[in-house]
């Protein structure tokens, strides 16, 4: 399966704290290959749609190298119509693994912030 | 144009930047298409998507050599070959006008100052191939000491420290020379590691198998041609 040519980015001016977008690109990657192959620029657009801000090349791609490295994801060359070739980047079964294990960390993780948040609570600090 | 020579010099930087980390040549081509290809879609300068070229290569972390790999299989043997062709160059001019090959102290020590200068290449290399006047100090040293190797050539035996037979030293040299360049050339004959293949058309993009051989004819066997070349120079001199 491959993922259509998108639509230019629609920016939804996100600009989230950058540690946040650090923590969450890996898995929102492997993501945003979940559909099926993928390339780069279908990728930073797919985040750039859902509201991540633009993504640039120098961090996208360094995170998708390491991927391949550790077995997550494979890459293929395919040729364009009329133009040069893309690669495309593929799920393994070990990245869509990694992918559903880090996507249920994260849905516990901002459940938690979430009723932190909202609920009020404060861990009352003791002094002595 | 402004930004096709903007980016072709960052293209430059990048491929000079992954040389450095003894990448493999097809992932440098892998990498070089893959940046291509972002750039063409998004419309964006190489900078402003990928940021500096060197920051770029180091946060690949694509697989690399052995850091001194290098120098075993590529160092120590034109190490060597430097050694021998200065060797051959003091003796051709001795056996070709049937004089005994007269050495001096300060001469040995000028003669030895380029092939120091080469075995401590790997502590400078980066700087030398970043910063063009490294390079150019090394080159101007190096020319130096030859030119000066010349003056202080002993004029007459009694101011020698050694007074040799050229020929066991012309014909040893050579030898040197033209076995590591065999050795050399056997060994980078089925390598194809160092070149640089397109992954959309698993072709080379700027080399084919002419440009191959002379490339591979010139790098390996340039001590050799040198000193057939002085060998003819110094017999047409005679």
């Amino acid at each position: 399966m491959t993922v259509s040519h998108p639509e230019p980015p629609a920016s939804e001016g996100a600009d989230w704290p950058s540690d946040w977008l650090r923590a969450t690109l890996g898995f929102f990657a492997l993501h945003a290959l979940s559909a099926g192959p993928s390339y780069g620029y279908a990728i930073i657009s797919e985040l750039e749609r859902n509201g991540f801000g633009t993504v640039k090349g120098g961090t996208l791609y360094p995170l998708l190298t390491r991927y391949e490295a550790a077995g997550m994801v494979t890459t293929e060359w395919r040729a364009g119509d009329g133009g040069p070739g893309r690669k495309y980047f593929a799920l393994t079964d070990r990245g869509r693994a990694e992918k559903n294990r880090l996507s249920a960390d994260w849905l516990r993780f901002t459940a938690l912030s979430n009723r932190y948040l909202s609920d009020g609570q404060h861990t009352k600090e003791i002094t002595t | 144009m402004m930004q096709e020579t903007t980016d072709k010099k960052w293209f430059d930087e990048l491929i000079l930047e992954l040389r450095l980390r003894q990448v493999r040549g097809d992932a440098i081509g892998d990498t070089v298409a893959s940046a291509r290809e972002l750039l063409s879609d998004s419309g964006q300068g190489a900078e402003e998507a990928f940021g500096p070229a060197r920051n770029y290569a180091a946060a690949l972390e694509l697989p690399t050599a052995p850091r001194n790999e290098w120098v075993k299989k590529a160092l120590w043997p034109l190490l060597l070959s430097l050694l021998a062709f200065l060797l051959f160059s003091q003796a051709v001019a001795s056996w070709v006008s049937s004089e005994a090959m007269l050495v001096s102290p300060a001469q040995v020590a000028f003669l030895a100052t380029p092939a120091v200068a080469m075995a401590l290449l790997p502590l400078y290399i980066h700087a030398a191939i970043r910063r063009i006047w490294v390079l150019i100090a090394l080159v101007a040293i190096c020319a130096m000491s030859g030119l000066l190797s010349a003056v202080t050539t002993p004029a007459t035996q009694a101011d020698a420290w050694l007074a040799l037979d050229p020929l066991p030293w012309l014909v040893g040299s050579a030898t040197v020379m033209v076995l590591l360049s065999i050795a050399i050339t056997i060994r980078s004959w089925g390598y194809d590691g160092e070149y640089i293949t397109d992954p959309r058309s698993n072709t080379t993009p700027r080399n084919g198998t002419g440009t191959k051989i002379l490339t591979t004819i010139i790098t390996n066997w340039i001590f050799p041609l040198l000193a057939l070349a002085m060998l003819g120079l110094a017999l047409a001199l005679r």
